[in-house]
């Protein structure tokens, strides 16, 4: 059949990220986990963040706002799951100052909350840190959207997502 | 709301199919129908959504009526995952500058 030659995969794809720092990983994982070195680099380049919450535990939230040259934006993530120095997971979403979520000022319209898993293995004094992001609370179209766009991004339309192909792995359910 | 006509659209594996068929070439809704199983007339409800959704537009040549696909609507998609992606490497580029700091100035310290 057509439609299987078409090669429409299955769903369970995501986004995943990886980056390998020159450093164990308890070491990476206090850069992750405490305000005092979160905010030298959470925020982008020429922002300064301020914290107004960080609350480490399930259910405990990290609140803070960005601010550069009279521009302000406020963030929070929502710890879902800790385990030090190993694993984390939170969801991320911009917000207001008093942490009602709010759409994202860069792409306004897409998915609302990110929930990111950020794994941390070491190796040889160095360590791997891999952060998988999915919508998180989107409508079951949104979420389906966003298995398609990366199901479409193999397929190919016609070569529109090629260069994005190598950010997109499959995840083994 | 536009971003849920495009995920209206896609959301359904048979629309995908079509869409990947007719993304380099338009086909008339003959050729498009013989290549799956279900009815013409499912086909052209299917058509008739990606039409609504801005993802096919569909042209009368002769007694003929082609399918084109429109995918400028899917950028949104592919822009926001070029977000992300940007965002993240700025970030953990960030992170490796800042431990790198920190690692010199323990260094200097002579604490480790």
């Amino acid at each position: 059949m057509a439609q299987n030659e078409i090669g429409i995969k299955p769903a369970g794809k995501q986004l995943v990220i990886t980056r390998v720092f020159n450093a164990p990983r308890a070491t990476v994982f206090k850069m992750w986990t405490e305000g005092e070195h979160l905010k030298n680099w959470w925020g982008p380049a020429g922002f300064d963040l301020n914290i107004k919450q960080l609350d480490l535990k399930a259910g405990g939230i990290f609140h803070y706002s960005m601010g550069s040259n009279g521009m302000e934006m406020w963030g929070q993530f929502i710890y879902v799951e800790i385990v030090p120095p190993e694993k984390l997971v939170f969801i991320n979403t911009f917000s207001d100052e008093d942490g009602n979520i709010t759409p994202s000022p860069f792409m306004p319209g897409w998915p609302l909350e990110v929930i990111n898993t950020v794994t941390f293995e070491e190796e040889e004094g160095k360590t791997t840190v891999t952060i998988k992001g999915n919508p998180h609370n989107a409508t079951e179209e949104e979420y389906k959207v966003f298995e398609s766009a990366i199901a479409s991004l193999q397929q190919g339309f016609g070569g529109t997502f090629d260069r994005l192909d190598e950010y997109l792995v499959s995840l083994s359910l | 709301m536009m971003r849920r006509d495009v995920f209206q659209g896609i959301a359904d594996p048979t629309r995908r199919a079509i869409l990947g068929m007719i993304a380099s070439e338009s086909l008339n809704v003959n050729s498009v129908s013989e290549h799956f199983d279900v009815t013409r007339a499912a086909i052209y409800k299917h058509l008739k959504i990606l039409t609504e959704c801005g993802l096919v537009k569909m042209k009368q040549e002769g007694r003929e009526r082609f399918c084109e696909a429109k995918l400028d609507k899917l950028d949104e998609v592919t822009q926001w995952v070029e977000q992300y992606r940007k965002q993240w490497n700025q970030r953990l580029d960030n992170l490796e500058d800042y431990l790198a700091t920190l690692q010199s100035k323990n260094k200097e310290d002579g604490t480790k």
